[in-house]
């Protein structure tokens, strides 16, 4: 089990919130912290590890809860 | 009396075209959003693919005699403005005209607020208290010398089409998709092995949806002229008709565009459904909500003056090489990037 630093809710938020939100928050944490992302828009539940990875930072995991609309994604600042 | 054949085609390439939407998260509002905001361009390419695709299926097509070209017309200012508008209303409205139809059928509420936007802007816009603003951003056409639209190649459309999109395809593949599909480990062009896991259960990838779109939009063409109206797909003009419809209870307000674009909305539900993706949901920021709803009547302003949302115009128009069509599209997208600017990039 991960320490979970912050959590990041983007519920109900449509595209580009989740993508943006997660990009500045990321912006604003230490290296080594641990960010939870939850999200139930597909488009941003994929893109998200991406865009992270891209960024440098790692993903843990990101895992759609069965049977419904909702990811959850951990990021590992670097 | 409501056409059953035109219904049922009209339909049917809805659903097609809507699931095909839902499942590869096809949007063009974030296509060009994130070329500035998150400098990613995997949607962009997949909306170039989509464009060449159409550009070779409609120079057979228009070659073999199958379809006639159709392009829209070009006004100085109402091209201009209306695709700006549009552009920057896209973003306020978190989705273009036909991100904003199938993502009501995956049941969010957002963006039926913003169709609703959409429709009305449209509405009042076309025939309505905006009809004067129209007329008169609309005043100055530029045609050709008899009045035709203005397109690139005129008549020779077709054939300039069939060679610029089969290059620019060639292209596409070659330096973007080989590449990622080599990294994948995968060199296998079309690979059907778990073709149900991957249609159904896994967003697409956007090669594959780029080229989709395109062959819905080819086959979308010859049914809608057979129903009497010659262009391929188109998402604002069928809005606009159900609800002149809904107010009017007149139904020659209904055509093939009517029941395709209800079909989108159906096909974004279906694949949501199956995909396990479908919730109602709703933004948790009323201000959200406020703007999807201004969005969506900039949309609809901005569609009507410019005479195409960026399915008539972008997807349908380029391919035809109308020069209104590809000045509104170069509006959308700087309308786009101006809007994404100002809502998200400055700190």
């Amino acid at each position: 089990m991960v320490d979970i630093t912050e959590t990041l809710d983007c519920l109900g938020d449509v595209c580009p919130y989740p993508d943006v939100k997660s990009k500045r928050k990321v912006k604003k944490m230490k290296s080594g912290e641990v960010l939870k992302i939850l999200v139930d828009y597909p488009l941003s539940a994929e893109r998200i590890p991406e865009t992270m990875t891209s960024l440098g930072h790692e993903v843990l995991s990101s895992e759609k809860e069965e049977g419904e609309s909702k990811w959850t994604i951990l990021i590992k600042i670097k | 009396m409501v056409d059953l054949m035109v219904l049922l085609s009209g339909i049917l390439v809805g659903i097609l075209f809507g699931f095909v939407l839902q499942r590869g998260r096809f949007c063009m509002n974030s296509a060009f959003r994130d070329i500035i905001l998150l400098k990613e361009y995997k949607l962009v390419k997949s909306v170039i693919l989509a464009l060449t695709t159409c550009m070779i299926g409609f120079g057979i097509m228009g070659l073999a005699g199958i379809v006639s070209y159709n392009p829209k017309g070009f006004t100085l200012y109402g091209s201009i403005i209306g695709g700006l508008i549009f552009g920057m209303g896209m973003v306020l409205a978190a989705g273009c005209a036909s991100g904003t139809t199938y993502r009501v059928g995956e049941g969010m509420m957002g963006s039926l607020v913003a169709l609703l936007g959409l429709g009305l802007g449209a509405y009042m816009t076309a025939a309505g208290a905006l009809s004067g603003a129209k007329a008169a951003l609309q005043s100055v056409p530029i045609t050709n010398a008899d009045g035709t639209s203005l397109s690139v190649f005129g008549d020779l459309t077709s054939i300039f089409g069939l060679i610029i999109g089969a290059v620019g395809f060639a292209l596409a593949i070659y330096f973007w998709v080989l590449p990622v599909m080599k990294e994948k480990g995968n060199d296998k062009f079309l690979d059907f092995s778990d073709l149900k896991v991957k249609i159904f259960n896994t967003g697409w990838p956007w090669y594959t949806v780029g080229i989709i779109i395109g062959i819905v939009n080819i086959i979308a063409w010859p049914l809608s002229a057979a129903a009497g109206r010659n262009y391929p797909l188109g998402i604002t003009a069928g809005w606009l008709g159900n609800l002149k419809y809904l107010v009017s209870g007149d139904e020659a307000n209904l055509n093939w565009l009517t029941w395709m674009v209800i079909g989108v909305v159906l096909g974004g539900l279906l694949g949501s459904v199956i995909g396990k993706e479908f919730k109602l949901r709703t933004p948790k920021d009323a201000k959200v909500l406020l703007l999807q709803f201004i969005g969506g009547i900039l949309m609809g302003f901005g569609a009507v003056v410019g005479m195409g949302c960026n399915i008539g115009n972008l997807l349908s128009g380029i391919p035809q090489f109308s020069v209104g069509s590809i000045v509104v599209a170069g509006g959308i997208v700087l309308g786009c990037w101006i809007m994404a600017y100002i809502m998200f990039m400055r700190e």
